[in-house]
């Protein structure tokens, strides 16, 4: 190819880049989920016959969509958690000298550098009749039978909140640290106290960083398939493991397909409600 | 030589290709794949299946390619005029599913040396059984002081929230239920009785894991003292130190046979019958048999001895009346209708 115009516009820069990157999507990800798509428009597992049975059964079945609702339900609570208790650190993060700084940052990122099988395994010592709650309870006196904590929605929410915690703590650590701190001085010598402050000034401006974190830990947590069927155990269901018995044990593929299609289009309804109140946020923080 | 930057594109996608599908370079000449089960079954097969296949047949190039069952079927599925396998390793449901779709061939009989030699229930024709795995009653002697004897003991009152056992995802939950319900009058064909059972024993129940591998650690953390087990499985834990014992209840053990199958069009049919054949040899299934490894024989030319002994069965005799068979032609027909209902009325 010959030398580039001189005239060229060097802020301006050429889409063939992404082009690698655009090629393997297509290849390895759009290419499968059409064809799961069109598996999942057939009504008999041999992918014969066309048809709209596969969602019509599981659109019609109050199981199928319990189970849907406690996948959806049991991500917003673990968000929920992560918000509450991900939020102080961040807040703590920007407040405190970089010695501080340092150690913080290093214990929420600490969880990302073991693998969640392994973190996973922790949750099941931690949360056994003989774990550490159940022992420290007992040796306090304070119950006489072990609690019941593992294969409970407790147990899945309190493991998930912590597997998940670095997703939402650091949208947080960033969008806090955007916040000019002169605003919460000016908000104060305007005789705003602390919680006022708190929740005019630096909750909305954090609103972006608050979003983004929601987002990423919904996602994860509803799909996180590992943490799910080890805490949870085999009689709970959520949707990545209904979709892997329709899909592995039962070979209906099909019907997992459809599970999986569905499954994907309640998450992004979820998401595309986080990135509207993230459009909407944007505006209200800059008013 | 100049390389511009088309020509070198070229060549490192040519590169990543071939890097990225062997297969391609020499699609003919693979060496003999065969897709054993993970974890203990492979490293079993690694040890001893595999150099006395390579002992018995000039070296011949084999490689263990390690998957569930499931995925072996999906794999041959996908290409069944040139199958990635040629030897498959499986659970009675499986293999029928796989017979089904017409992606196994029928074992030749006739040239085997040692078909006959294996005790009837092993001896399929679309594909010999050379290992049994074997369903009991597991339980910590730490924390039950009287061994169980029987099924039914699982819904004794002082094993109130004691008790695990699995969901039917998995071959030992699905056949421990068909145990339950023919124990209570039901059958292969009628596991209703199967699920009243289940519906008593809910008070009991501590825990119902996703899968049978998930019971161990439920053992190792004290969260269960009893629950249907699966011999091999137990052993590998005895091993570690935890205090669990196997017991082959009075009704009698259940025993899966996991069979062995040349897959259809596969390029190394030979090679494959041969190691099939070294799977059946009375050497390597007595070897198998000695621990660390602890798999049930089925040759009858193998004589009985260790652990297997103690527990199980001295001879095939002792063992054919000790161990269940079941039809999983017909637990086949209905097991996703059962899964789907276990899904709906086990919440505990």
């Amino acid at each position: 190819m010959g030398a580039a115009p001189a005239s060229r516009d060097v802020t301006s820069y050429g889409m063939g880049l992404a082009a690698p990157l655009a090629l393997f999507f297509l290849l390895f990800f759009v290419a499968p989920l059409l064809q799961l798509l069109w598996l999942s428009l057939h009504n008999d597992t041999a992918g014969l016959h066309w048809g709209l049975g596969q969602y019509l059964h599981f659109l019609t079945d109050p199981f199928s969509l319990g189970v849907l609702g406690s996948t959806l339900l049991l991500g917003a609570e673990v968000t929920a958690v992560c918000l509450v208790l991900g939020f102080p650190i961040a807040w703590l993060y920007q407040r405190v000298g970089p010695k501080l700084q340092t150690i913080i940052i290093l214990i929420v990122l600490l969880p990302l550098l073991t693998s969640v099988v392994v973190r996973t395994f922790a949750w099941i010592v931690i949360l056994g009749r003989q774990g550490i709650i159940n022992a420290t309870l007992q040796s306090l006196g304070i119950i006489d039978t072990p609690l019941k904590l593992l294969y409970t929605q407790f147990g899945v929410v309190i493991a998930l909140a912590q597997v998940q915690m670095p997703l939402m703590t650091l949208p947080l650590i960033t969008a806090l640290g955007r916040i000019d701190p002169n605003l919460d001085d000016a908000s104060c010598s305007l005789g705003a106290g602390s919680w006022r402050t708190f929740f005019r000034i630096v909750l909305p401006l954090s609103l972006p960083g608050v979003i983004a974190g929601c987002t990423l830990t919904y996602a994860a947590a509803i799909t996180a398939f590992i943490t799910q069927s080890l805490i949870g155990g085999g009689q709970m269901l959520f949707m990545p493991m209904y979709l892997y018995q329709q899909a592995s044990t039962l070979q209906n593929w099909p019907f997992a397909s459809a599970i999986s299609i569905i499954f994907l289009l309640a998450v992004l309804a979820v998401v595309s409600v986080f990135t509207t109140l993230g459009r909407m946020s944007r505006g209200y923080g800059g008013a | 030589m100049i390389m511009n930057r088309r020509s070198l594109l070229t060549t490192a996608l040519t590169l990543g290709a071939m890097k990225a599908f062997p297969g391609l370079s020499y699609a003919q000449a693979r060496p003999l794949v065969f897709a054993t089960f993970t974890g203990s079954w492979e490293e079993a097969h690694k040890a001893v299946l595999v150099p006395a296949f390579r002992k018995a047949n000039a070296d011949a190039a084999m490689v263990l390619d390690p998957m569930l069952s499931v995925d072996q079927i999906a794999k041959v599925n996908a290409a069944k005029a040139n199958p990635p396998i040629d030897v498959m390793l499986h659970d009675p449901g499986p293999a029928l599913v796989a017979i089904g779709q017409d992606l196994v061939e029928p074992y030749p009989v006739e040239k085997s040396a040692y078909y006959k030699d294996l005790i009837a229930e092993a001896q399929e024709p679309m594909g010999p059984a050379p290992f049994f795995q074997v369903v009991g009653l597991t339980y910590n002697p730490e924390a039950v002081k009287t061994p169980p004897t029987s099924w039914a003991d699982l819904w004794k009152p002082e094993f109130k929230g004691r008790v695990g056992i699995t969901n039917l995802n998995s071959t030992l939950g699905t056949g421990w239920l068909v145990e339950i319900a023919k124990m209570r009058g039901g059958s292969e064909a009628n596991v209703d009785p199967g699920f009243k059972a289940l519906e008593e024993l809910k008070p009991n129940l501590a825990a119902v894991a996703a899968n049978p591998g998930a019971l161990a650690t439920l053992f190792q953390q004290g969260q269960i003292d009893i629950s249907p087990g699966n011999f091999n499985a137990i052993q590998i834990l005895k091993a570690r130190g935890v205090p669990v014992e196997f017991v082959a209840p009075k009704e009698g053990a259940i025993a899966f046979k996991t069979t062995i199958h040349i897959v259809k069009n596969s390029p190394n049919r030979e090679l494959a019958f041969k190691l099939i054949e070294a799977a059946l040899t009375p050497e390597v299934q007595t070897t198998l048999m000695n621990p660390p490894y602890l798999i049930v024989p089925t040759n009858s030319k193998v004589t009985m001895g260790g652990e297997i002994a103690r527990v199980l069965a001295k001879d095939t005799a002792e063992l054919k009346k000790k161990f269940v068979f079941q039809d999983w032609k017909k637990i086949n027909e209905q097991r996703s209708a059962w899964i789907e209902r276990f899904n709906r009325e086990i919440k505990i």
